[in-house]
């Protein structure tokens, strides 16, 4: 049951952009000047990426089965490990580099972001099946708004950034964290089928 | 005497009669997108309320329209091509081609190209050209700068949605090249602070659909890179050219397909020869004014 509910993962989307998102803060650990823009662009790729795990082109008949969300869900989140893992690396790479960045700051910024994905993917797909393009960009969008617009930036921060100037970014991945949970909690306890199915009686 | 009047080909205005129905229906899809809405008036606001006034150099506002228009604006035409996606079993056998419909499509841009002029002209009233932001380039170069950060981006933005839509069937590929396309500036301006007269750093920051021009100097003033800001937009206009080529080539057959290839070698030629003549015009070496 674990291996084929994995199996039917879009792991094509979740690796390549684990992988893309490697890069972008490979290059971010390689020219220090650019990290403060180059690693948040990583971890909203790494949201993109934890987006597309509950991805389900088969929901329609899936999501009818005696298998519950709760239990779907659960071994879906297994490929977090991905972007999890590509995020460690690239700061496993910084520091090796010699980065000054608030490693603990930058660790939960990390988690908050595959959370935010993963939660807001969990929240989608009680309505569709492939909630990972719409969440995704909805996703990238919110986390990348600070670096858009420019009035944003001087109330939100969601990449920590060396030195003492501005906000820090720990009251809102904290926020995000608790949040992403209890939404996590009640998406999947309260699952309803989407739309276009008919409920079975 | 007697005069004889050829008459337009029948194919041609058949062709014309069915692709400005065709166009209009997908801009009016277009405008009604809330993503590209949310986008217009992001641009128009920071614009028109100069970015809070406080810019010492003009690249510290001008970007932002290019995000907007162009960025956004290229998702918006990225959903806008695949919601056709799940019809494409029945639109495909309607006597329109698909390289008709990928033209009407591409007909989209026009909307964002009108906002982005608009937008020029809200950055003149908040930075006239003889503004001091703008350092040592000409009054020509100054609008040509606009132009390349502001116009252009609008227009290319979307058609590069449009092409993207038709070849990637990845249905996150817009905000991965948004976002690889913002990475990629950010680096190469980044590179190019540390080797301002450098030749190869110019063309790495040149080679990118948007670029920036100018950077706050530590004296106060304003430098400007090298770089010629017209044959930029040279280049800018050659990569809207592929993008649209690249779009019609999905699903051309025949002599369309030969043509439409032959048209993609010229333009690919094209846009490596104004990279050139962009990096290379210009100033020779950075000057601060």
């Amino acid at each position: 049951m674990t291996t084929a509910v994995l199996r039917a993962g879009a792991w094509p989307a979740v690796a390549g952009l684990s992988g893309l998102a490697a890069v972008v803060g490979g290059c971010g650990a390689a020219f220090p000047a650019a990290a403060t823009v180059l690693l948040p662009i990583c971890f909203a790729l790494l949201a993109a990426a934890a987006a597309f795990t509950l991805d389900e082109p088969a929901s329609a008949v899936v999501d009818v089965t005696p298998t519950g969300a709760g239990r779907r869900t659960t071994i879906r989140a297994v490929a977090l490990l991905a972007p999890l893992a590509a995020g460690a690396l690239v700061m496993l790479a910084a520091a090796v580099r010699g980065q000054a960045l608030p490693w603990a700051a930058a660790g939960l910024a990390l988690a908050g972001n595959v959370l935010l994905g993963f939660a807001a993917a969990c929240v989608a797909r009680t309505r569709t099946g492939e909630p990972g393009a719409a969440v995704g960009t909805a996703v990238v969008l919110a986390l990348m708004a600070p670096s858009l617009v420019p009035s944003i930036a001087r109330w939100i921060r969601t990449f920590p950034a060396p030195g003492t100037g501005g906000p820090s970014s720990d009251p809102v991945w904290w926020t995000v964290l608790a949040v992403g949970a209890v939404a996590i909690a009640i998406s999947v306890g309260g699952r309803r089928l989407p739309r276009w199915t008919s409920r079975v009686p | 005497m007697t005069t004889a009047l050829a008459p337009a080909r029948p194919g041609a205005v058949a062709r014309r009669a069915t692709l400005v129905p065709l166009a209009a229906r997908e801009m009016r899809r277009f405008v009604l997108n809330p993503l590209f809405l949310f986008a217009v008036v992001m641009a128009e606001w920071i614009t028109w309320t100069g970015g809070g006034g406080t810019a010492t150099e003009i690249d510290e506002v001008n970007g932002y329209p290019a995000v907007f228009l162009g960025g956004f604006g290229m998702m918006a035409a990225f959903w806008l091509t695949r919601s056709m996606r799940a019809s494409e079993p029945v639109a495909g056998v309607t006597p329109t081609s698909r390289p008709a419909r990928t033209a009407a499509l591409c007909w989209v841009a026009i909307v964002p190209f009108c906002c982005g002029v608009l937008t020029l002209f809200g950055f003149l009233h908040a930075y006239p050209a003889g503004d001091a932001v703008y350092g040592p380039f000409s009054p020509s170069a100054r609008i040509a700068v606009l132009v390349g950060q502001i116009v252009v981006p609008s227009l290319g933005g979307p058609l590069l949605g449009v092409a993207l839509g038709r070849w990637v069937r990845f249905p996150g590929a817009a905000f991965v090249l948004f976002l690889v396309i913002f990475g990629w500036v950010e680096l190469v301006t980044i590179v190019t602070l540390w080797h301002q007269d450098s030749w190869p750093a110019t063309v790495l920051r040149l080679f990118s659909p948007f670029a920036f021009f100018t950077v706050q100097a530590d004296s106060g003033g304003v430098t400007a890179w090298r770089g010629s800001p017209w044959f930029f937009i040279g280049w800018q206009l050659a990569l809207c050219a592929i993008a649209v080529l690249a779009a019609l080539l999905r699903g051309a057959e025949g002599q369309v397909r030969t043509r439409i290839v032959r048209a993609l070698g010229i333009a690919g030629l094209a846009a490596l020869i104004l990279l050139v003549l962009a990096a290379t015009g210009g100033f020779t070496h950075a000057v601060t004014a």
